[in-house]
């Protein structure tokens, strides 16, 4: 049971049900409906998910119950994530607190024999880190010692999946379209192999960065790389929707680890349970990834998008002007036309004047009003801030089975009109396949350069 | 981690003690050697790795493992694409640094137990490469034991910096016979920066 053990983590069935509770149920499904039929669906595991539910709303006054206390023991050190499994981890695990994302580019000549053999290197080493022993040649093993949720995704760009074959090639893998917004950096837009490196501890993730890259550097070099965190681990309960540096709640459409949205939006394909449950914005198509090449199946597709955030003009709009650019409070994160973080924004809520509470050239109205509900993604982002009065952004790491059909159409309303492009500057955008995952034995890539 | 054994070599192998007669209680009787029990090599090489090389000298390590209840020695090890290969162990020298020499005797593995190979430590000695080990290259090479049995294993090339001990004095330099100790001559077979650099692979021009 892959998905009872997804739910072991405790994260939300889904993170934005339809409303609160039964009694202000006006369409959809209520969130005690919503837990009810989860916990029915998933057994045991189900419990932590409630239970995590349950702290998490609350509210200030159940928290006050019990005082803070410092985990002295090191408890998230030993946690570990699946390294074989049918998609890799990385994509639907909790977001840990660090991350690195390292591009590389092939060097010049570089064959499909070497490349099978730098995969099965990269591959050997990321299974004993994440699962927390030092892999073959290691000098430092200790430093692998304490995973704290290590993952290692790899993601194919174009250049490394032709070399299988020109037909291998999907045609949405390569740069996106133009925007009117964007302002790339041709140095950010490169690359032919994706590490995603994330977890809890950033020695760790240092260690695992080195010994991939030591790994690496025979076959590839450098196209770029950046470093990115959240919250961390232990500040914030599970399932909590993480801040970007503008102070805005990030991510709160996602669909929930484990959920049958999450299944159809990112992997692409119903799991055909009988109890699903979908959020306010109805059911997805069950074959979103119907059009990935064979060699994809049990995979997904990334965009990653490096937006610059500009926190010296952000300084300069006061909270009502945030607010009303983002279409949502920035202490609960409610739509300007609810109260609660997860309330479905309405947006043909007016206020006294007969004005919309949501401006229709706010980011959120932007992003989903009128769009059906196979038109969404799984947000995974990651905040970068170099120094003071130095770069800030948000790598944006958007997981989807279909950039047409389901990355595309957001991308270019916000292109076109979005009230907070004002503060955002896209600086570098990739597109990568990121292949399924793998059997004991088998390396990352081998569909595609064995399929 | 990869296995450091093929299925192929594993069943030659317990085929193998099956006709040494080996006293092992699994592989006494031959038939059992296309079973599960053919998992279960006397001597097995685990976690193998060799320091990728383009030329010259390099090194195999390991978990020399005896899965027997009998003692081992191992004597010696082949390797095809080398001119020679040794059995060394890496000694303290009086200036702070390690020196390797081959280990008279060989490794003796007891009943049950296992001798680890490691840089810095005993370990194979590869000399005189007759063609480069690439980085994420498998190489196979034969373990021989004194009662004259030989267990293929394989290794996985990795990029590696370390392992650079010296040779101590009066040791052979690989390419001959151990007769030449001049101190002069001991440059091209070190494992100091010269080798180093080599083993960088800034020169992508193989490839």
């Amino acid at each position: 049971m892959r998905i009872a053990t997804r739910w072991t983590t405790g994260t939300a069935v889904t993170t934005e049900p339809t409303s609160r509770d039964a009694s202000s149920d006006s369409h959809g499904f209520s969130r005690r409906r919503l837990i009810a039929s989860a916990a029915a669906a998933g057994g045991s595991g189900v419990v932590g998910a409630v239970a995590g539910f349950g702290v998490g709303r609350s509210g200030a006054g159940g928290r006050a119950e019990a005082a803070p206390s410092r985990d002295l023991r090191g408890a998230n050190g030993p946690i570990t994530e699946p390294f074989y499994a049918p998609h890799q981890s990385g994509v639907e695990t909790p977001p840990q607190a660090h991350a690195h994302f390292l591009a590389l580019t092939l060097k010049p000549g570089i064959n499909v024999a070497e490349v099978v053999r730098w995969l099965r290197l990269l591959t050997a080493d990321a299974a004993a880190l994440t699962q927390g022993s030092g892999p073959l040649a290691d000098s430092e093993p200790e430093l692998a010692h304490d995973p704290a949720r290590l993952t290692v995704t790899f993601g194919f760009g174009r250049g490394i999946v032709k070399l299988a074959g020109q037909k291998s090639v999907p045609t949405w893998l390569g740069p996106l379209e133009k925007f009117p917004i964007d302002a790339l950096d041709p140095d950010l837009c490169t690359g032919d192999l994706l590490l995603q490196i994330c977890g809890d501890d950033p020695l760790t993730l240092a260690h695992a960065r080195r010994m991939l890259w030591k790994d690496s550097r025979t076959f590839a070099e450098v196209a770029w790389q950046k470093d990115g965190f959240r919250r961390s681990y232990g500040s914030k309960a599970e399932g909590k929707t993480q801040r970007n540096l503008f102070g805005q709640l990030d991510g709160t459409a996602n669909p929930g680890s484990g959920s049958e949205d999450f299944a159809r939006i990112i992997w692409g394909q119903g799991t055909g349970r009988d109890d699903a449950v979908y959020s306010a914005r109805g059911e997805p198509p069950d074959n979103l990834g119907a059009h990935l090449p064979e060699w994809m199946r049990g995979g997904t597709t990334l965009v990653l998008r490096d937006i610059a955030m500009n926190l010296d003009t952000w300084d300069r709009a006061d909270r009502p002007a945030r607010e009303f650019a983002t279409g949502r409070t920035l202490d609960q994160g409610a739509p300007l036309s609810g109260t609660d973080e997860f309330d479905a924004p309405d947006f043909t809520a007016v206020d006294k004047r007969g004005l919309t509470k949501i401006s229709a050239a706010s980011h959120v109205a932007r992003a989903r009003d009128g769009l059906g509900p196979e038109i969404q993604i799984h947000r995974r982002t990651f905040n970068y801030e170099t120094g003071a009065g130095e770069e800030a952004g948000l790598l944006f790491a958007s997981f989807q089975a279909d950039i047409d059909r389901q990355y595309l159409p957001i991308q270019r309303r916000l292109a076109e009109v979005d009230l907070l492009n004002e503060w955002t500057t896209p600086i570098g955008s990739t597109v990568w396949a990121i292949p399924p995952g793998i059997k004991e034995g088998e390396y990352i890539g081998q569909s595609l350069f064995e399929g | 981690m990869r296995k450091n054994t093929t299925l192929m070599a594993t069943m030659s192998v317990a085929f193998m003690i099956g006709l040494s007669a080996c006293n092992q209680s699994q592989a006494s009787e031959p038939e059992e050697a296309s079973s599960s029990q053919v998992s279960v090599d006397s001597l097995s090489l685990d976690n193998a790795w060799v320091k990728a090389a383009d030329d010259g000298m390099t090194a195999v390590f390991g978990e020399l493992k005896n899965n027997s209840d009998k003692d081992i020695n191992l004597v010696a090890a082949k390797y095809d694409d080398a001119d020679q290969v040794q059995l060394h162990e890496t000694l303290e020298d009086n200036s702070g640094g390690m020196s390797m020499q081959e280990k008279k005797g060989g490794f003796a593995i007891p009943a049950g137990q296992s001798l680890s190979l490691k840089p810095g430590g005993d370990h194979i000695m590869v000399m005189g490469l007759a063609k480069p080990i690439k980085p994420g290259e498998e190489i196979s090479l034969e373990l021989v034991t004194a009662d004259q049995q030989s267990f293929p294993v394989t290794a996985i090339a990795k990029d590696y910096s370390g392992a650079q001990e010296n040779y101590a004095p009066g040791e052979a330099d690989g390419e001959g016979d151990g007769a030449d100790h001049d101190d002069m001559d001991h440059k091209d077979m070190d494992h100091g920066d010269a080798d180093r650099d080599e083993m960088d692979h800034g020169d992508s021009g193989d490839h």
